[in-house]
């Protein structure tokens, strides 16, 4: 049975216009709330209430085919039963009202919290540290990494000596050594200070904040189709990786740590090679630097498996996976016990996450096994992905470079330049479907897990109806 | 030694008379601590415990608590002990566990739709959201602040305020230029002009976080910054005020003065594209140690500031929501030009900054921003503690408790000198801390009133931070002087 159906008896069976995109009430609720908060990137005004499935209403009364879906963060379509019943247990309910700083004093169920989530881990991950946000749960890895790697050099158990101690109170070396984290061009990892000096996206990200002087190599550029353009892909992919090496070898700082995204994506859904990402792998072996795999966007199930790494069987493991978005919890899973700091106190917060988002992580992971959400979308994916190839073919110039064979439903394409993707983007509103782009000239889709081929035929008529009319 | 005010004296004679709304709030909470083990943690929170770090880092852990049977101003831990809190999960419990308004909260539709149908508030925000902020954050902002921006926590809170001054300042040298297409190329490279070599400066001692941008201005302990790559920024130096206060007028005002100095000094040395964009400061450094300082010198950054065209932001995230007598510490100053931002989080459970100013929004969209941009969950949480708040006078109520607390704990400082040191908070609620004799006897103190029923924090090197929730009253005060006492008798 579709599993749309079974959550949602109710869910619209198509869009519906009523007015322009944003309507006259959400241009009058834009610039209400503008009053009191920034409101210049919103779309239109939603009501979360009315909206169901992959089907996202607005206060005009428009219902969008949502294959946004909150940047890539709603993993089970809007007001799904199973997360409803999740946020009225009387667990969640504690969780919201006696929110405990976690490693002061943990509640009675946060070893069972922490096991849930744990149950849809990576492959070869045990252990996790939980944060707020995507950008959080990165600089998160980054700090394990920075303990690591001088532990390493110091001794686990070694303590600080006096002028680490003085130092680090000046923000000075040894006490707060130079030391980087490589990441790539046109990487997103979040926009605090750290993440912001990993996230090489756009400039308008970046601009007028102070940043850490950290290295970047180049991510691939592949040419598509890949299955005809193997050979330059691999020369591409050997460019790529003599790069990194030969950061980690002249870089000023040392590199403690590497940060990779399976898929670049809010970078413009940029693809790397299974031989491209084990070649990273062995590269901080070799340097005796760590690996994390940012899954902040790619992970919970939408590239056809939980976890987008997986694809590539890297090996050994990466050191740190980091997640949010879809999960709505954040953090980092890890196994190697000495990644926990040797002092109490040193990954710490006053929160130290949230258990009520980490619930429902839980339930998500839940649902996601169950009804095996990343088989779903790997069905649905490589549907949606032939039926795009068609129209690739019959619509070549708003239709390029399509990329995410293979990787269910975690599709893109180019158009020919900014305009024209942004004229597609709201084209598309226009007849029911909210869309997102990603990079300067790239649309990405990035549906629920319950996004089924009914709702690819109807993405699919949309996206043909409009650039039929160019 | 008792000096308390007039006014302290009749907020202290009013808190005796008003009805218990810890009472109204909580019929069943426990009259005193009830002991089950004879050390805390007990037999089954070592066993919880113990499981869970095979999982997470749970090396901080005081006990395993159990928050179903915790109630108002009592923690309950796996063993079955029930500990007057005072420490309140590091001051971020405003209401009391399992508040009975905060649950109905936590029950409505409202709360289900912002948990299960999280938005991308900055892209597809809610058709509640704004009236969520108004009738809570934003009616709790503090005196001429009208516009806020949501974050998840007080270090996130602490750094999206830095991002605001660093684009304000920068936008402020540009004046109507665009981006030059150096800036733009340079800054993917990190390198300036496009990345910003602009400073916050902070003060020793201080603590505002422990992201790298709020860490480089977190100046508290070692072991919080130890292993971290900083930026360069400036600290300046905090008073070091000598208790009690009006023996030390003269000298406290001289020191007030000499670190005005240095402070101006210090901007003085950072100019143009290298000046300091901001500072930040809290009302009171309270992981540092509960360091206060007068209105005199808080007033005296706020004129330094404005001569220099720099920002003020000011860090309320462990001060603000009531616990000093005021809804924010800084009313205490009435600063003659207000903060630029205010920053919250803890006790509020929502997080983010106040401001006021439209030029402190970037002049273009997506340059503050993020998925998330906040979480209606929380600021629907915010809006019922600020209700409950407003309802039950609570800022009022937490001023006269406040100064009844003192009052107990100045006669125990003449009864116990070398145990009670440098008490401080006078006029300024339940936010109350002491020195001890040294690190050792704080650890020890901390421990055995844990021993005795009372869960009790430390701040700084040596210092004991009081940190109830609102609805703490005087018959928990009375409770909590009983125990301190006799543990200081044993001391």
């Amino acid at each position: 049975m579709s599993i749309s159906s079974l959550y949602f008896p109710t869910e619209p069976a198509a869009p519906q216009v009523v007015s322009s995109s944003p309507g006259p009430k959400s241009q009058a609720a834009i610039t209400a709330l503008g009053n009191v908060f920034d409101s210049r990137a919103a779309y239109f005004v939603s009501d979360y209430e009315k909206s169901v499935g992959n089907y996202l209403v607005d206060v005009d009364g428009n219902t969008y085919l949502d294959v946004y879906a909150q940047i890539a963060s709603i993993p089970l379509g809007y007001n799904n039963p199973a997360l409803i019943e999740a946020a009225k247990s009387d667990k969640m309910i504690r969780a919201i009202v006696d929110r405990p700083a976690l490693g002061n004093f943990p509640g009675k169920d946060s070893e069972e919290i922490i096991a849930e989530i744990l149950k849809v881990a990576p492959k070869g991950q045990d252990k996790l540290w939980s944060g707020l946000s995507g950008a959080d749960a990165n600089e998160l890895a980054f700090k394990a990494v920075f303990f690591w790697y001088q532990s390493k050099k110091r001794g686990y158990t070694t303590q600080f000596t006096a002028e680490e101690n003085e130092s680090v109170m000046k923000n000075q070396a040894p006490g707060s050594p130079d030391l980087a984290i490589l990441s790539f061009e046109r990487a997103f990892h979040g926009r605090l200070f750290a993440s912001g000096s990993t996230t090489c996206s756009k400039p308008i990200h970046k601009l007028d904040l102070p940043s850490f002087n950290w290295p970047k190599a180049e991510f691939p550029s592949y040419k598509y189709p890949l299955d005809q353009n193997e050979t330059e892909n691999a020369a591409e992919d050997a460019r790529c990786l003599s790069i990194v090496e030969n950061l980690f070898n002249t870089w000023k700082v040392p590199i403690a740590g590497l940060l990779v995204e399976p898929i670049q994506s809010e970078g413009g859904d940029n693809h790397a090679s299974k031989a491209f990402l084990q070649g990273l792998r062995d590269i901080t072996l070799k340097h005796g630097a760590l690996m994390i795999v940012d899954e902040v966007q790619t992970g919970v199930g939408a590239t056809g498996k939980l976890w987008a790494h997986e694809h590539f069987d890297i090996s050994p493991v990466p050191d740190l996976v980091t997640f949010s978005k879809k999960f709505q919890s954040a953090g980092y899973f890890f196994h190697d016990p000495e990644l926990v700091p040797n002092f109490a106190y040193r990954q710490f917060n006053t929160w130290c996450g949230d258990p009520a988002r980490m619930i429902l992580a839980g339930a998500i992971g839940h649902e996601v096994v169950k009804h095996d959400l990343p088989a779903v979308a790997k069905r649905v994916g490589d549907y949606l992905y032939k039926k795009l190839e068609a129209l690739q073919t019959k619509y070549p110039k708003y239709i390029r470079d399509l990329r995410g064979k293979d990787r269910a439903t975690f599709i893109a394409w180019s158009l020919a330049d900014v305009t024209a993707r942004n004229k597609f983007l709201a084209d598309m509103k226009t007849v029911g479907v909210n869309i997102g782009g990603c990079a300067e000239d790239s649309v990405r889709l990035r549906p629920t897990l319950v996004f089924e081929e009914k709702h690819a035929d109807i993405l699919v008529d949309a996206i043909d109806k409009i650039l039929s009319g160019y | 030694m008792l000096r308390a005010s007039a006014n302290a004296l009749a907020r202290r004679a009013s808190a005796r008379s008003l009805s218990s709304v810890a009472a109204k709030y909580f019929p069943s909470e426990p009259a005193h601590p009830q002991l089950v083990t004879p050390a805390i943690p007990g037999p089954k929170s070592i066993q919880l415990n113990n499981d869970l770090g095979e999982k997470f880092d749970n090396r901080a852990t005081y006990f395993v608590a159990d928050y179903k049977n915790s109630l108002g101003n009592y923690i309950s831990d796996a063993d079955g002990n029930k500990l007057l809190d005072v420490y309140c999960q590091i001051a971020s419990i405003g209401l009391g566990y399992n508040n009975p308004a905060l649950i109905e909260a936590a029950k409505s539709d409202e709360m289900v739709y912002a948990l299960i149908d999280r938005p991308a508030l900055a892209c597809f925000p809610s058709t509640t959201y704004k009236e969520i902020l108004e009738d809570g954050i934003l009616a709790a902002a503090p005196p001429s602040m009208s516009r806020v921006w949501t974050a998840l926590s007080g270090s996130d809170a602490n750094e999206t305020a830095y991002k605001a001054a660093f684009m304000y300042q920068h936008a402020k040298l540009r004046g109507d230029q665009d981006f030059s297409s150096e800036e733009l190329t340079s800054v993917m490279d990190n390198a300036t002009p496009g990345a910003s070599e602009m400073k916050i400066l902070s003060f020793d001692k201080g603590f505002h976080g422990r992201l790298f941008g709020s860490l480089s201005t977190t100046r508290s302990k070692a072991i919080h910054k130890l292993d971290i790559p900083a930026f360069q920024w400036p600290k300046a130096p905090f008073p070091k005020l000598k208790y009690p206060l009006d023996e030390f007028a003269t000298e406290n005002h001289a020191e007030e003065l000499a670190c005005l100095e240095a402070f101006e000094d210090i901007l003085s040395q950072h100019k143009g594209a290298s000046k300091v964009a901001a500072i930040i400061v809290e009302p009171v450094q309270a992981e540092g140690g509960d360091n206060h300082a007068s209105s005199f010198f808080f007033q005296g950054l706020r004129d330094i500031t404005i001569k220099h065209d720099v920002l003020m932001i000011v860090d309320e995230v462990q001060t603000g929501v009531g616990a000093t007598g005021k809804m924010w510490a800084h009313e205490h100053w009435n600063l003659t030009t207000p903060p630029d931002m205010v920053t919250f989080s803890k006790k509020f459970q929502a997080a983010g900054f106040y401001y006021s100013n439209p030029q402190l929004q970037p002049n273009q969209p997506y340059r503050q921003f993020n998925t998330w941009c906040g979480d209606p969950s929380k600021a629907i949480i915010a809006k019922t503690i600020y209700q409950e708040i407003v309802k039950n006078d609570l800022v009022t109520r937490t001023a006269a408790v406040g100064d009844y607390l003192y009052g107990g704990l100045q006669l125990l400082a003449s009864k116990y000198p070398a145990h009670i040191k440098n008490l401080r908070g006078e006029n300024f609620g339940t936010f109350i801390a002491w020195d001890c004799r040294d690190a050792g006897a704080r650890n020890e103190i901390l421990i055995k009133c844990r021993d005795r029923g009372v869960n009790v924090g430390g701040c700084g090197d040596m210092a004991i931070r009081m940190r109830p929730t609102l609805t703490f009253e005087e018959k928990h005060a009375n409770v909590f002087l009983q125990v301190l006492e006799d543990v200081l008798n044993y001391m």
